[in-house]
């Protein structure tokens, strides 16, 4: 009798479904975004200035102060062109994902820029956020489709 | 440290993008390696640290629970740290202290992924709710980081693909690793698809199945060991919190202040001259003159002079990842313990067709997160004084 | 071996679900109560252990949020296992060994109401190949230890109902009526999953003696693994924490014999009568602080089993304490911690 053949693969589906809880200090951002507002908060202990703004300073470990609206434009800190297909993209490479340095902020949001030729994006690059329309206005980064540059020469 | 430290024995499997086999099974290589290499039986560990990263990447939540038996680890103290990408030097450096502590005589060390069994990039690209599908992807972190270093340093655009081509030829020379590509060119990897901008295809490292194990001691059972020991010379951790304006990630001070600690317990004044080899953790070509200056093994600014005048490559004064490195091969929760341990393999003269002649001091490193954890080791072939 | 002792302990309070704040948020509190409460900064810590799961937590890379309510700069010394923050412990202890440091702080946090259904969750802590596929909801196995004991004549679902009527003014008759969820399990018999952050300052020598009036001293403490197969094991006794408990009385000087407090990580009634066994506890007063089936932080359990132990040497009340943490289901995996009021 000659025995069967090895299993070589078994599918073992794993499917868990979790609730995420943003929190009290991402609530306050992710909210104004929905009304179209960046808001920052300054630790009144080493004066950095957040955006977005956790609940406790992570230098100082103390609470931050009370959110203030920044103007929102800022400037390209530094950036990487995403050229290849990879999972949850929303456009097609080749694309910009930069972290942008807000006008009053000290920390930096990573996010897309858009109409501008990737090769002409570069560190340094004023930019400005570019919402979405009220219908699509949420509680989420997605508020701001993109950023593009405050120049149109820029473009 | 109360007294030398040494590891005495060092397994691994062959690395590949999937292996036909249980995870249980592919741990048990690299240990079966260990120990043999050790001359050692089960019954004279008595500790075990397990090193792996997310449980996302196959699915298996608490593995040191399934591993137990494979491990040999039944009767035995059994911890599983995490710390990002590092955890394979984290472990190993945690295992030592069990050592140091008197609390064990000798500890097994085991890392390994088998991120076949999952969906990786997904697990690393999963969105949070409220916020946007960037869609950047691993590399689409790091890429900036080195857009920064580049204009920093002004390295000529070649020194990534010089790297990449380094480290797989060097590959060819480990029986070991995932990629091996002794006939590759730095214009194959120039032409090759660029994923993020400046990173191309061939400038990445490989998602792999594999597994390592060491196994550490001290000095009195070290001496007794049938191969030469790696005795450890200096070994630290470090970790820098990511949030905070003003960081660097370029030259990340965690990185710096982990090595620093690493060499004055070596007694290191000159890290560039007094070690000979390094093993670091390189996903990315560019990382290789980063974390070369960062680790103190080059001025700032200049650590691409070094791959450029082909000082890093095997046959210069400073190999580094002679291995072939994780551009070669990079099951995750392994990839910081095979730096470390091929660090070992170097100083006891074990590393085989991929042994740098005369290597007395080697340095280990391991990293994680968005640089925010750093883990290094300096062994050598003498005990220190 | 060096001298250690805990110096403080600080909890929040472990609720069903918190809605509100995220991991940082949670945690960032107790690390101040709990610094405050031996009068340290964070920049006087020298080694920090922190234990969570990205599989409660429902992200990959999950504990790196809680290093901001730790504040990780200048950089720290460091290290996390994904596990129980009794392994933490356990770490942070063999760290302070080297002496290299004098204090360390150990945080946890659990949070077991993130996922929708932990029956979606556990089973992945199974041999993926011949046990996850089964799918064994979360008390199954348990359910199947349980049981081994009632056969073997070990317990009875009324010397569970017992253990239960103890902590809570229900009467035995009442809780015997309830329906089963894996038999001979019910309902009241499964500690209460829920959501918390603890944390406990260690410190060594003179150090500990400076910082708490009583500090509570690290006699002996160990771990032990089972093998992984439940049809392999003999699920009536607690191998595993037998040893564990020897293990550690060597280190002690005393056993779990001479403890007057003895806080367990039962995540189940049953496991009360077996671990008592098990360890070979006598006069003991077990889980004064109400334990597991007060409320089951997940990964925070565990630590706060080593805290509650700690307080009760701490505020005078005991001088002599044991705690016992488990990792992985029907209890495979076990470590013990023999505290004093003495350091030696």
């Amino acid at each position: 009798m000659s025995l069967p053949e090895p299993v070589e693969t078994m599918a073992s589906p794993l499917r868990m479904d979790y609730t995420y809880v943003a929190g009290a200090g991402r609530t306050i951002f992710l909210r104004g975004l929905a009304e179209r507002r960046i808001l920052a908060r300054r630790c009144p202990g080493c004066s950095l200035v957040y955006a977005p703004a956790p609940e406790f300073c992570s230098r100082c470990l103390r609470p931050v102060g009370p959110p203030f609206e920044l103007p929102g434009h800022g400037e390209v800190s530094t950036f990487c062109v995403v050229s290849f297909p990879f999972p949850g993209q929303v456009y097609q490479p080749p694309y910009v994902v930069a972290q942008i340095r807000l006008d009053g902020a000290d920390t930096r949001l990573m996010h897309l820029v858009r109409e501008v030729a990737p090769e002409r994006v570069r560190i340094g690059l004023r930019v400005e956020p570019v919402w979405v329309g009220d219908d699509e206005l949420a509680t989420s980064t997605t508020s701001i489709r993109y950023f593009r540059p405050m120049e149109p020469a820029d473009a | 440290m109360t007294g030398p430290l040494a590891v005495i024995g060092v397994g691994q499997s062959m690395q590949a993008k999937r292996r036909t086999v249980t995870i249980g099974a592919l741990v048990r290589e690299a240990v079966d390696e260990a120990l043999a290499d050790a001359g050692l039986g089960f019954a004279d560990i008595d500790a075990v640290v397990l090193s792996k990263t997310p449980d996302l990447f196959d699915g298996v939540m608490n593995p040191e629970l399934y591993l137990a038996d494979a491990m040999g680890a039944v009767g035995l103290p059994v911890t599983r740290v995490f710390t990002g990408g590092s955890v394979g030097g984290h472990a190993a450096i945690f295992g030592a202290h069990l050592v140091a502590a008197g609390l064990a005589r000798r500890v097994l060390v085991v890392a390994y992924s088998k991120e076949s069994e999952g969906n990786f990039t997904w697990a690393l690209s999963r969105g949070l709710p409220f916020s946007s599908h960037l869609g950047a992807g691993a590399g689409g972190h790091f890429a900036p980081v080195i857009r920064e270093y580049i204009r920093r340093s002004g390295a000529p655009e070649h020194i990534g693909w010089k790297v990449a081509v380094n480290h797989r030829h060097n590959a060819a020379r480990n029986p070991y690793a995932h990629i091996r590509r002794a006939d590759l060119t730095i214009d194959e990897v120039r032409r090759s698809p660029m994923l993020w901008d400046p990173i191309r295809y061939l400038e990445s490292c490989p998602s792999s199945d594999g597994s390592c194990a060491i196994v550490v001691t001290g000095a009195e059972l070290a001496r007794r060991s049938p191969r030469p020991p790696a005795w450890i010379h200096g070994m630290a951790w470090r970790t820098e919190t990511g949030h905070f304006a003003g960081r660097d990630e370029v030259n990340p001070r965690a990185g710096r202040d982990c090595a620093a600690d690493a060499y004055r317990q070596a007694g290191i004044t000159d890290p560039a001259r007094e070690i000979d080899v390094a093993e670091l953790y390189i996903p990315y070509s560019w990382y290789e003159p980063m974390w070369l200056e960062n680790t103190g093994l080059a001025e700032e600014h200049d650590g691409w002079r070094l791959v450029d005048a082909d000082r890093t490559a095997f046959g210069g004064d400073l190999p580094v990842n002679p291995s072939g490195g994780v551009l070669s091969g990079n099951p995750t929760g392994a990839t910081g313990l095979l730096r470390f341990a091929e660090a070992a393999l170097q100083v006891r003269g074990l590393a085989g067709e991929h042994q740098v002649p005369g290597a007395r001091r080697a340095v280990g490193h391991a990293m994680g997160g968005a640089s925010q954890f750093h883990a290094l080791w300096v062994v050598g072939s003498e005990a220190p004084a | 071996m060096r001298e250690v002792a805990v110096v403080s302990f600080a909890q929040s309070p472990c609720v069903p679900a918190d809605r509100e704040h995220d991991m940082a948020e949670i945690v960032q509190p107790v690390i101040r109560q709990a610094l405050d409460a031996c009068g340290l900064a964070r920049d006087d810590i020298d080694f920090f252990a922190s234990g969570s799961h990205d599989f409660y937590e429902g992200r990959t890379f999950s504990y790196i949020e809680s290093l901001d309510a730790v504040g990780a700069w200048p950089p720290i010394s460091e290290s996390h296992v994904e596990m129980d923050a009794a392994w933490a412990f356990a770490e942070a202890w063999a760290w302070l060994q080297l002496g290299e440091g004098k204090t360390a702080l150990v945080y946890g946090i659990g949070r077991s109401s993130l996922a929708a259904d932990l029956d979606q969750v556990l089973p992945a802590q199974l041999d993926p190949y011949l046990l996850a596929p089964l799918r064994p909801h979360r008390d199954a196995l348990a359910g199947l230890q349980a049981q081994a004991l009632v056969d073997a004549g070990l317990t009875s679902e009324r010397q569970l109902a017992e253990v239960v009527s103890r902590r809570r003014d229900v009467p035995i008759e009442e809780l015997l009526a309830a329906p089963y969820v894996a038999s001979p399990l019910r309902t009241h018999d499964v500690a209460p999953p829920g959501d918390a952050a603890a944390v406990i300052v260690l410190a060594a020598g003179d150090t500990a003696r400076r910082l708490a009036a009583r500090p509570a001293w690290v006699r002996g403490l160990d771990h032990r693994m089972e093998t992984h197969y439940p049809g392999v094991r003999d699920l009536t006794c607690s191998a595993s924490t037998r040893q564990a408990g020897e293990r550690a009385a060597e280190m002690a000087g005393f056993s779990a014999a001479d403890v007057e407090v003895a806080e367990l990580h039962t995540e189940y009634s049953y496991q009360e009568p077996l671990l008592v066994t098990a360890l070979g506890l006598k006069n003991a007063e077990v889980n004064p602080s109400g334990g597991p089936l007060a409320g089951r932080p997940a990964t925070a359990t565990g630590l706060i089993r080593i805290g509650e132990a700690a307080r009760r040497i701490m505020d005078g009340t005991a001088e002599r304490a044991l705690a016992h943490a488990t990792n992985g289901p029907a209890l495979q995996h076990n470590l013990v911690c023999l505290l004093a009021g003495e350091p030696r």
